[in-house]
């Protein structure tokens, strides 16, 4: 499992798309730094991140998630990691957590906001690292559905395209309508961003991934029957 | 070591595999025979458990594959058809990583994957991306990837496909090597390749093994000792009426009717008579003269054609 982590987090590094993740990122924060802690005179983090989990996530997921199995599928590279002696829950896991990983790169980066407003007021850290859990939560949530997109096509652009929808469905779902209210994902970002440990949220959101996490291993494991 | 009872593979109504049975031997170097689409890849994918078959089991040194995976998975070495790597990783990191694949000790990796590469004669490209290299380098990779964790089970998917003459006799060369300390089982749609690296061969058609043998019997099996061909110069067609004057002889076709005006006959001839003395005498006789006779040979290529279209007509 440590072998197919480090090899996906090197994949991401060896291609511009683990770098292009990060500058998006601190793009989204940049932005959001302005716009909030700026436009606003305050030394809350938490909006920043709010706003960065809400827009910035939709691009980012996609471009970590889409080609996790779909490009294996295409290469055939897939029937070496199945032959391996390595169980598809390990696969599933370890690629997923390389996807996290970047993730909390650009986090610990994102850190230097939390510099430069110290430089200038008291921000709290303990609300800040609560915004950062509840960002790692959120991004585990929405990887597990990218993920599992690209487990059931070979083709790429196909599995983002099926990522950018979902999410977007479930991060605006309460714009739609009332009732859709309940289900937008980024509501259980809401507390985190307010600084509050929500047990609620947590478990929501864990299940959530533990959900599409059990459906590519499924997949995975169904496709061993019909290929 | 390996051992398929009744392995049947259907997709929906077609049946892919359709109930196979054989067994390899440690050390033994198994050939599986058969024209495109006959089932071989199917049936290595499933020994290697990146497939699951329908019905029947699959054990592999005692592991059954589908009740085992892991402890089966490591015993075996597979290098799948069309050569799949990771184009982003260089040739040693691939190397490495198909070691790590297969949970070898971490203190052997590095002297296992120096050694493989000097083996198959990588070390000059071993940091090369895996995606700039020709198609026989990519097909030594994989090789190498396959070969790294020292796998008592080798399978190899159409290992020559795609090679030069002199790549493909290093290749035959190397894997008659491994039969030495492994067992292996390659597919093949090349006869001559099967009959010389291979102890034994199964012949698979259409899902279904037609014959499980060693190359030599296989063509003993098929060969005809009743069909004879004569070369005679016969102006006056008078070779067809010699079925009547001649004991033993079934029919007399004419094959084909040479540039120098001598025609080629197919005598065949009831079983188990060796007729050409008879034959020899007899067209002296008529004044027909005979510049070639001889006994049909039948190549393995043949037994392989006659094999499958035996097991068609049944």
């Amino acid at each position: 499992m440590r072998a197919i982590f480090k090899k996906e987090l090197k994949s991401y590094f060896l291609s511009p798309i683990g770098y292009v993740v990060i500058g998006i990122f601190l793009l989204c924060f940049s932005v959001f730094f302005f716009l909030t802690v700026f436009s606003q005179g305050t030394v809350d983090l938490g909006g920043l991140y709010y706003y960065t989990a809400l827009y910035g996530l939709i691009i980012i997921v996609p471009i970590l998630t889409m080609r996790m199995f779909a490009e294996e599928r295409k290469t055939g590279t897939e029937q070496l990691l199945l032959t391996s002696s390595v169980s598809i829950f390990k696969i599933v896991m370890a690629k997923l957590l390389a996807a996290l990983f970047v993730i909390l790169v650009t986090l610990v980066i994102s850190l230097m906001f939390f510099a430069i407003i110290s430089f200038l007021g008291k921000p709290n850290i303990v609300t800040t690292l609560v915004a950062m859990l509840g960002f790692v939560l959120i991004s585990l949530a929405t990887l597990s559905v990218g993920m599992f997109a690209s487990s059931i096509t070979e083709n790429q652009i196909i599995a983002g395209i099926i990522t950018i929808a979902f999410l977007i469905i479930s991060l605006f779902a309460g714009n739609i309508h009332q009732v859709l209210a309940n289900f937008a994902l980024i509501d259980f970002y809401m507390p985190f961003a307010q600084g509050v440990i929500s047990i609620e949220s947590t478990i929501s959101l864990l299940l959530f991934a533990f959900v599409f996490i059990s459906l590519t291993i499924i997949v995975l494991q169904r496709r061993k029957l019909v290929k | 070591m390996i051992k398929l009872e009744n392995v049947t593979k259907k997709y929906g109504k077609f049946e892919a595999l359709k109930g196979i049975s054989f067994e390899v031997k440690e050390g033994e170097v198994v050939g599986l025979l058969g024209p495109n689409g006959a089932g071989k890849s199917t049936t290595m994918n499933i020994i290697t458990g990146f497939i699951q078959q329908t019905s029947g089991t699959v054990v592999v040194d005692g592991y059954d594959v589908l009740k085992k995976p892991s402890k089966a998975k490591k015993l075996i070495g597979y290098m799948p058809e069309g050569v799949p790597l990771y184009s982003d990783l260089t040739v040693k990191e691939f190397v490495k990583y198909m070691a790590e694949l297969k949970g070898m000790p971490k203190k052997q990796i590095k002297e296992s994957v120096n050694k493989i590469l000097e083996e198959t004669g990588l070390t000059d490209v071993q940091n090369k991306l895996t995606r700039n290299l020709s198609r026989g380098y990519k097909q030594r990779v994989s090789l190498a990837g396959t070969l790294v964790s020292n796998p008592k089970v080798i399978i190899l998917d159409e290992p020559t496909v795609g090679l030069d003459p002199k790549q493909v006799t290093e290749i035959r060369e190397l894997i008659k090597n491994l039969g030495k300390e492994h067992t292996v089982i390659l597919s093949s749609h090349i006869l001559s390749e099967v009959s010389q690296i291979c102890n034994r061969v199964v012949i698979i058609n259409k899902g279904e093994i037609v014959a499980i043998d060693t190359p030599e019997n296989l063509e003993k099996q098929v060969t005809n000792k009743n069909i004879i061909y004569v070369t005679v110069e016969d102006p006056e067609n008078k070779v067809p009426h010699m079925k009547d004057k001649i004991e033993g002889i079934k029919s007399i076709k004419l094959e084909k009717t040479n540039e120098d005006g001598t025609k080629q006959y197919l005598v065949e001839v009831q079983d188990n008579i060796d007729i050409r003395k008879t034959l020899f005498a007899n067209f002296a006789k008529e004044n027909l003269t005979i510049f070639e006779m001889k006994k049909a040979d039948t190549s393995l290529e043949e037994a392989f054609m006659k094999l499958i279209e035996k097991g068609e007509e049944k």
